[in-house]
C-alpha cells in the first residue's frame, strides 16, 4: 500500500460520510479543540491584542508615566524613516537569500542527491546538516562569528591563498544569509525527503527509458509532483525567517552601523533600547502584515495549482 | 461528552495549580518584612552579588523577623535595563532596592519607579561623608534625592611607558592639549611601526563606550557640552563637537588609530585589554579606571606588570584651558523603589549596604572610585590598586552624562556621526549636520538649540 | 529500494559523491572552532590549533551551578513545553484532520499567520498580564506560553500526520459506537507514533535554545536554563570568557543532539517527516 506525506492534501473527508451516532452536535465535534483553543486565547490572542492597540499608542518602557493614544503617527514617522526603510529592505533580502532560495534550494539539492545512497553516507550528511539545525541559536551565532572573524577559521584557510579580512564587517548581510542557511536547511531537507519518497519510481523509470535526461526528468515529472510540499515548505519557511532575531543579532548585533540591521533588531532596539514601545510594536505589526501577504500568496500558489 | 469535560476540568486544575504554587515564589512585595533586592550578576562581575550575601546576612541579624530577598539578574547592560523596567512597571514585581545606572536615574523617576529617600538622608550620618559630586548623582530635576551612590569610574590616557621610552619620548607622559596627544602619536607611528599609536573608542559597534570614552572626553574638554543647563536644551553642532570629530578623523585617516576593521567589532574592548596592552601592541589607550580589574589575580586576563609598564595621563583640554584635563564618569547608586512597601526599612538596607566598610570592600573588589572620602583616604582602599589615587583625583575635574530620558537616542546620533566620519562616508561637517537632524528627531526641534 | 529517477553510473555518481562530500565539509567547518577553543587554554576568538590542550575550561565549568542546573531547567521547560504541546496538538489536530470545515482551515491558518510575529514584540504585555495573575517566576507558566507560541506549527504536523491515517480504519469503530476519543486513543494513535515522536522533537530543539521567553518571565536565578545563563561568560565591559564559552556551548549543545539521536534510533533509522506506511 502506498504511504502517505503529511504535507499533501488530505483525503475529502464530508461530515455525512461518516455515520456519526446521536446527535450530530457539531460545537461538541469540535470540543477537543478547546485546550488549544483555550491556550491560544488567553496567552496569544490577549497580549497580541495589546501588541496591536500599543501601535497606536506613545507607550514608553520608562521614561514617562503616562500612555496617549496617537492614532497613525507611529505608523507616519515609519514611512519616513530611512532606517526603518531599511531595515524593511534588509529583511526582504534576508528572507528571500537565506530561506527562499538558500534553505529552500540546498534542501531540495540534498534530498535528491541522497536518494539511493548508501546508509553511511546518508547518516554522515543528515547527521551534519541536523546537527547545524539543532544547535541552539546562540552557539550558533558564535560559532560563525568565530568562522568569519578577523583571524577565524575561514580566515585561517583562505590566509593560504592571500586572502584575509573581516567578513562580518564588508559582508555583513552575505555573512549572516550563509549562517541562516547552515542552520535551517535541516528543515528543507527533511520536507523534501520525505515529499521525494512519495514520488512513484515508475514515472520517472519510464521517462529515463524514452531517453529524458535527469535533468528534465526533475524539472518536469519530480518537481510537479512535489510542488504541494514546495509551496509549504516555503510558506513556512518564511514565516519563520522573517521574526529571526537572535542569530543575527549575535553575529553582527546588526552592524557595522546599520548594515545587517533586518527589522526585529530594528524594533528592539526601538523598543528596548530607546524605550519607545509604541513605534517598536508598530513596526511588529508591519512585519506581521508582510508575513500575511507573503502566506497569502504562497496559498494562491497553492490553490492555482489545483 | 465526559471526556471534554475531563480535560477541560484538567486544564484548568493545571492552571489554577500553577497559579498557586507561584503565588508563593513571586516577587516578596506582598509580605511587608520581605525586602526584595535587585541587581545586575553579569560574567565576570560578581562583585555584587557576594556583596548583596554579605548585607543579607548582617541585615537579617541586627533586624529581627525581616528577610531579604535577592534578585540578582544575570543579564548584560541593556537587558538588565529591560528586565528592570518590567519589574518595576507591575507593582507586585517591583523591588524594594535596586541598583541604578545613574544616567538612568532621572528617567526611572519620570516613570515613577523611584521614591526620594531625602528624609532618610537627613538622619543618616554617613551623608557627610559623600562629596558633593557624589550627592548630585542621583538629584533628580525637582531637587530631591532618590539613590545613594556605591562607585564611580572615571577615564583617562593609558600609556605604555617602554614603548613611550624606544621612542624616545618622555615619561611620565603629561599631554597639556589636544595636540601634544596627537604628537606623541605620530612620534609613535614613525618611530614604532607595527605598534597601534592611539585608541579612541569610536563607532555603533563600540556602543556607549565610544560614546563616554570617546567623543565625550574630547567634547567635554572644549568649551562647549551636550546640554545646556540652563536653557534646558540639548545642543546640536557647536564647534566643540565639529572639532570633535575632527580629532577622531584625524585618528583614523592618519592612520594613527586601529584598523577600521578592528575597531568596529563589538568584541574590539577585548582584544584591547586582553591582547593589545598586555602583548604591547598598543601605546596608548584613551579608557576607563576599570581597565586593569582586568590585569588582576583572578582577572580575565592576569598581568602582574601592568602597574610598572603602563603609565595614566589625565586627557587634557583641547587647548589647555581650565581646568586643564577632563574626564568622565558613570556610576551606579543604590535606589529605594516607589512601591515599597516598608521605605524605612528598604533605606535601611541601602545605608547598611554603604556604610564604610562594606562600601570599601565593594569598591576594592569591584575597582570602582569611591565616593565616601572616608574611604578615598583609606589606606587600605589605596593600596589595593596602583593606579586609585590618579583616578581618584580626577573625579575632581569629571562631568556626567545628561541624565535624560532620551540620552540613550541621542548617544545612537553621536555613535553614527563618529562611524561616518571614521569610516571616510562622511565629512566632520556634514556628520555634525546630520546628528542636529537625528537629534531634532529624537528629543523634538523645541528642546534643542545650536551650539555657540 | 533502487531509486533509479536519476542515472547513477559512472561519472554522475562521482560527481553526486563529491558534492555531498562538499556540503558535509561546509556543514562541519563552522563547529571547528567550537571544538578547538573549548580545548585550549586562554582562547581567543582565533581557531588558532595551539598544540597544547587542556581541560581548563570544561573543568571550569563543570559545576552545578554553571552546567548542570541550568541544562536541567533547561530539560525540565524544553521537555514540558513539548509534552503539553504534543498532547494539546493532537487534540487539536482531530477535528482539524477528521472534519472538513471552512472555520479548521482558517482558524490553521491564521495561527500560523501569527507565528510571523517576533516574540520579542508581545514579551511586555505578557510580562504584565503574568505579573497580575501571579505568574512571573513560575516554571509551569513559562511552559504554558511556550506551549501557546509552539501550538500553531505543532498544530500544523500534527494534522498533516492525521490526515495520513485513513479515516475508513474509524469507520468500523465508529458504527460500532466508539467516540471520538476512544477512536482517537484506540485507532488513530497507535498509527501516528513516528509522527507524535517527530512534533515532540521539534518542539523541544526549537525551544531548547528560546532566549527571550525565560529571561522575561523567569526572575529567580536558578530557574533560568542553560539559554539565558549562556551570557554568564561575557562581562560587563565586554570582556569574553571564550574558552569557557566554548565548552559550556558543547555541553550545552549535546543533550539536544543525543536525544535527537536517540530518538531517530527509536523510529528505527533515518529520521524523516513521512507519515506511517501501512501495509
Amino acid at each position: 500500500m502506498t504511504s502517505v506525506t503529511p504535507l499533501q492534501a488530505p483525503a475529502v473527508r464530508e461530515l455525512d460520510v461518516a455515520p456519526r451516532r446521536g446527535s450530530g452536535n457539531r460545537l461538541a465535534r469540535f470540543a477537543p479543540l478547546a485546550p488549544a483553543l483555550l491556550l491560544l486565547l488567553i496567552f496569544f490572542a490577549g497580549p497580541m491584542l495589546w501588541s496591536v492597540y500599543t501601535a497606536f499608542t506613545n507607550l514608553a518602557l520608562t521614561g514617562s508615566s503616562t500612555v496617549d493614544f496617537v492614532g497613525l503617527d507611529n505608523f507616519t514617522r515609519m514611512a519616513h524613516d530611512a532606517s526603518f526603510l531599511n531595515s524593511l529592505k534588509l529583511t526582504l533580502l534576508f528572507v528571500v537569500g537565506s530561506a527562499v532560495i538558500g534553505q529552500n534550494t540546498l534542501g531540495l539539492l540534498i534530498a535528491l542527491l541522497l536518494r539511493g545512497r548508501r546508509r553511511l553516507v546518508r547518516s554522515v550528511v543528515t547527521g551534519l546538516v541536523i546537527a547545524a539545525w539543532a544547535v541552539p541559536e546562540t552557539v550558533a551565532g558564535f560559532c560563525w562569528y568565530a568562522f568569519l572573524y578577523r583571524t577565524g577559521t575561514l580566515n585561517a584557510l583562505l590566509s593560504h591563498f592571500g586572502i584575509e579580512q573581516n567578513w562580518l564587517y564588508t559582508t555583513p548581510m552575505l555573512a549572516v544569509i550563509l549562517a541562516n542557511v547552515w542552520r535551517g536547511t535541516a528543515f528543507s531537507m527533511l520536507v523534501y525527503s520525505a515529499a521525494l519518497s512519495e514520488v512513484p519510481p515508475d514515472l520517472t523509470e519510464a521517462a529515463a527509458m524514452d531517453g529524458a535526461s535527469g535533468w528534465q526528468r526533475l524539472r518536469h515529472i519530480t518537481l510537479p509532483l512535489i510542488r504541494r510540499a514546495i509551496v509549504s515548505n516555503l510558506m513556512l519557511i518564511t514565516l519563520q525567517t522573517l521574526a529571526s532575531f537572535g542569530l543575527i543579532f549575535v553575529m553582527t548585533g546588526g552592524g557595522p552601523g546599520t548594515a545587517s540591521q533586518t527589522t526585529p533588531l530594528y524594533m528592539y532596539q526601538q523598543s528596548f533600547k530607546f524605550y519607545q514601545l509604541g513605534y517598536g510594536t508598530a513596526m511588529a505589526l508591519v512585519l506581521l502584515i508582510i508575513g500575511a501577504l507573503f502566506s497569502v500568496i504562497y496559498l494562491r500558489l497553492i490553490r492555482l495549482e489545483d | 461528552m465526559r471526556r471534554t469535560f475531563t480535560i477541560a476540568a484538567v486544564a484548568a486544575l493545571t492552571l489554577s495549580g500553577a497559579a498557586a504554587c507561584s503565588s508563593d515564589s513571586s516577587g516578596g512585595g506582598s509580605k511587608s518584612k520581605t525586602i526584595t533586592v535587585a541587581y545586575q550578576k553579569f560574567g565576570a562581575f560578581i562583585q555584587m552579588d557576594e556583596q548583596m550575601k554579605k548585607v543579607k546576612a548582617a541585615y537579617e541579624a541586627a533586624h529581627t523577623g525581616y528577610t531579604v530577598k535577592l534578585l540578582p539578574i544575570e543579564a548584560s547592560e541593556n537587558d538588565y535595563y529591560t528586565k528592570l523596567s518590567l519589574m518595576n512597571r507591575s507593582p507586585s514585581t517591583a523591588p524594594d532596592v535596586m541598583y541604578e545606572d545613574t544616567f538612568l536615574v532621572n528617567t526611572d523617576i519620570q516613570a515613577g519607579f523611584l521614591a526620594p529617600i531625602d528624609q532618610y538622608l537627613s538622619s543618616w550620618p554617613d551623608w557627610s561623608q559623600f562629596s558633593d559630586t557624589a550627592k548630585t548623582a542621583a538629584k533628580a530635576l525637582d531637587g530631591k534625592t532618590y539613590g545613594v551612590p556605591m562607585g564611580t569610574d572615571t577615564r583617562a590616557l593609558w600609556y605604555n611607558k617602554d614603548l613611550f621610552a624606544k621612542a624616545g619620548l618622555t615619561v611620565p607622559w603629561q599631554p597639556k592639549s589636544w595636540q601634544d596627544v596627537l604628537t606623541a602619536a605620530r612620534t609613535i607611528k614613525a618611530k614604532l611601526p607595527g605598534v597601534t599609536p592611539l585608541n579612541i573608542y569610536s563607532g555603533k559597534a563600540a556602543g556607549e563606550g565610544a560614546t563616554m570614552q570617546g567623543f565625550e572626553m574630547l567634547l567635554y574638554g572644549t568649551n562647549n557640552q551636550l546640554y545646556d543647563d540652563s536653557a534646558k536644551k540639548w545642543v546640536a553642532s557647536s564647534p566643540g563637537f565639529l572639532d570633535s570629530l575632527n580629532v577622531i578623523k584625524t585618528v583614523f585617516g592618519d592612520k594613527l588609530g586601529p584598523d577600521q576593521q578592528d575597531a568596529l567589532n563589538p568584541n574590539f574592548g577585548t582584544s584591547v585589554s586582553n591582547e593589545l596592552l598586555p602583548g604591547g601592541k598598543l601605546a596608548i589607550d584613551l579608557d576607563g579606571s576599570w581597565l586593569s580589574g582586568a590585569w588582576l589575580t583572578g582577572g580575565a586576563k592576569p598581568w602582574p606588570q601592568w602597574s610598572t609598564v603602563l603609565g595614566q595621563a589625565a586627557m587634557p583640554t583641547q587647548n589647555g584651558q581650565a581646568p586643564g584635563s577632563t574626564s568622565m564618569s558613570g556610576g551606579w547608586v543604590l535606589s529605594v523603589g516607589a512601591h515599597a512597601k516598608d521605605k524605612k526599612a528598604a533605606f535601611d538596607y541601602v545605608s547598611l549596604s554603604l556604610n564604610k566598610d562594606n562600601a570599601q570592600a565593594y569598591d576594592i573588589a569591584a575597582s570602582q572610585i569611591a565616593e565616601r572620602a572616608d574611604v578615598a583616604a583609606d589606606p587600605a582602599y589605596l593600596k589595593s590598586n596602583p593606579s586609585l589615587k590618579f583616578f581618584t583625583d580626577l573625579v575632581q575635574v569629571t562631568h556626567f552624562r545628561p541624565a535624560y530620558a532620551e540620552y540613550p537616542h541621542v548617544s545612537d546620533a553621536i555613535q553614527v556621526a563618529m562611524e561616518a566620519v571614521m569610516t571616510g562616508q562622511l565629512t566632520p561637517e556634514k556628520a555634525a549636520a546630520a546628528y542636529s537632524d537625528q537629534l531634532k528627531a529624537a528629543v523634538g526641534p523645541d528642546k534643542v538649540a545650536s551650539g555657540s | 529500494m533502487a531509486d533509479l529517477t536519476v542515472a547513477r553510473r559512472g561519472t554522475s555518481r562521482t560527481v553526486t559523491y563529491l558534492v555531498l562530500a562538499i556540503i558535509a565539509v561546509v556543514f562541519l567547518v563552522p563547529f571547528l572552532w567550537l571544538v578547538i577553543a573549548s580545548v585550549q587554554p586562554g582562547a581567543a576568538l582565533s581557531a588558532h590549533l595551539d598544540w597544547k590542550f587542556t581541560t581548563a575550561n570544561f573543568r571550569a565549568v563543570l559545576t552545578p551551578d554553571t552546567i548542570f542546573r541550568p541544562v536541567l531547567n533547561s530539560v525540565i521547560i524544553s521537555g514540558g513545553t513539548a509534552l503539553v504541546t504534543v498532547l494539546v496538538a493532537v487534540l487539536a489536530a482531530y477535528p482539524l484532520s477528521r472534519y472538513q470545515s471552512r472555520f479548521g482551515r482558517s482558524f490553521l491558518y491564521i495561527i500560523l499567520f501569527a507565528t510571523g510575529l517576533p516574540i520579542t514584540a508581545i514579551m511586555v504585555p505578557v510580562y504584565a498580564m503574568y505579573s497580575r495573575i501571579n505568574l512571573i517566576d513560575s516554571i509551569p507558566g513559562t511552559i504554558a506560553f511556550m506551549s501557546a507560541a509552539s501550538l500553531p506549527f505543532a498544530a500544523w504536523m500534527m494534522k498533516n500526520f492525521m490526515d495520513g491515517v485513513p479515516i475508513s480504519l474509524e469507520e468500523a469503530a465508529w458504527t460500532d459506537g466508539a467516540g471520538w476519543f476512544q477512536s482517537l486513543h484506540r485507532i488513530v494513535l497507535p498509527l501516528m507514533i513516528p509522527g507524535l515522536t517527530v512534533v515532540f522533537i521539534f518542539t523541544f530543539v526549537l525551544q531548547w535554545g528560546n532566549f527571550f521567553v525565560p529571561f522575561i518571565l523567569l526572575l529567580s536565578p536558578e530557574k533560568q536554563p542553560a539559554s539565558v545563563t549562556i551570557y554568564t561568560f561575557f562581562s560587563q565591559y565586554g570582556q569574553v570568557a571564550y574558552g569557557q564559552l566554548a565548552a559550556f556551548s558543547i555541553l550545552y549543545t549535546l543533550p539536544v543532539v543525543v536525544f535527537y539521536s536517540a530518538l531517530s534510533r527509536v523510529l528505527g533509522g533515518a529520521f524523516s517527516l513521512t507519515g506511517a506506511v501501512k501495509g
